[in-house]
């Protein structure tokens, strides 16, 4: 399934965009979970592999809520790398 | 009773105006906190853009800016953002919490992030200042770009 993925920060600086997407595997018919969507954008997209750093620390956001590994994407869901945070 | 928590996310820098006018919904339930004769301490941190700044992409030597640019992911940012200042607010204890935060343009000299406790005893407030801004910068969905001022030294604009 394709996985668009909003990018910001140092994440979208890489690539020059605000988005990616990604081609990712499917769980089951029409989801995915968030770690194969960060293995996904790891493999199809090597210029953000320094601001995703490890699928174990990297987030993804699913409908602005933090995610965890095994959170399911579904069609229509808002999907953000939250890679590198630092405001204040 | 929990403590008070206010937390905005506000365009541009936080000058005195802008925390005025963005505090005005919230004054009255502030000074409730302050009336109770409750408060024994308040703390307030002002976070400043300084002028150096290291480049990462050059070899991190310092280099002058003219601006932050805060770019938040909305509206899990604002959301985040309370979320951490209740979470403070109840763990230490506090009587009330404001965290500010700016989007966009901050110039060097300027405000972008405030955030001002109030508690019974001063540990508490002391100890939350630290908790709340580590946090911060490991949750809330908020980035800095640099704009680097290339004008010669002399004819940069002190703040």
């Amino acid at each position: 399934m394709r996985v668009e993925v909003l990018l910001f920060g140092p994440a979208g600086a890489a690539v020059n965009s605000d988005r990616v997407a990604v081609e990712v595997a499917e769980c089951e018919p029409g989801v995915c979970t968030v770690r194969e969507a960060l293995q996904a954008l790891q493999a199809q997209h090597p210029a953000l592999r320094s601001a995703i750093g490890t699928i174990e620390r990297a987030r993804l956001a699913v409908n602005h809520q933090y995610a965890s590994a095994e959170t399911k994407i579904r069609p229509g869901d808002e999907v953000a790398l939250i890679a590198l945070v630092g405001g204040g | 009773m929990p403590g008070t928590v206010v937390s905005i996310i506000v365009d541009g820098p936080l000058t005195p105006e802008a925390l005025a006018e963005a505090l005005l919904p919230h004054r009255a339930d502030l000074e409730r906190v302050h009336a109770t004769g409750n408060v024994g301490a308040t703390l307030r941190f002002d976070g400043i853009v300084r002028r150096m700044e290291r480049d990462t992409k050059m070899s991190g030597e310092e280099r002058a800016l003219s601006h932050l640019e805060y770019q938040t992911y909305d509206p899990m940012a604002e959301r985040e953002l309370r979320s951490l200042a209740a979470s403070v607010c109840d763990r230490f204890g506090l009587l009330s919490i404001i965290a500010l935060h700016s989007r966009g343009l901050v110039a060097v000299g300027e405000v972008s992030f405030v955030l001002e406790v109030a508690s019974a005893h001063r540990a508490e407030a002391i100890e939350a200042m630290p908790a709340f801004i580590d946090r911060l910068k490991q949750d809330v969905p908020i980035w800095k770009r640099a704009v680097w001022d290339d004008s010669p030294p002399a004819t940069r604009v002190k703040r």
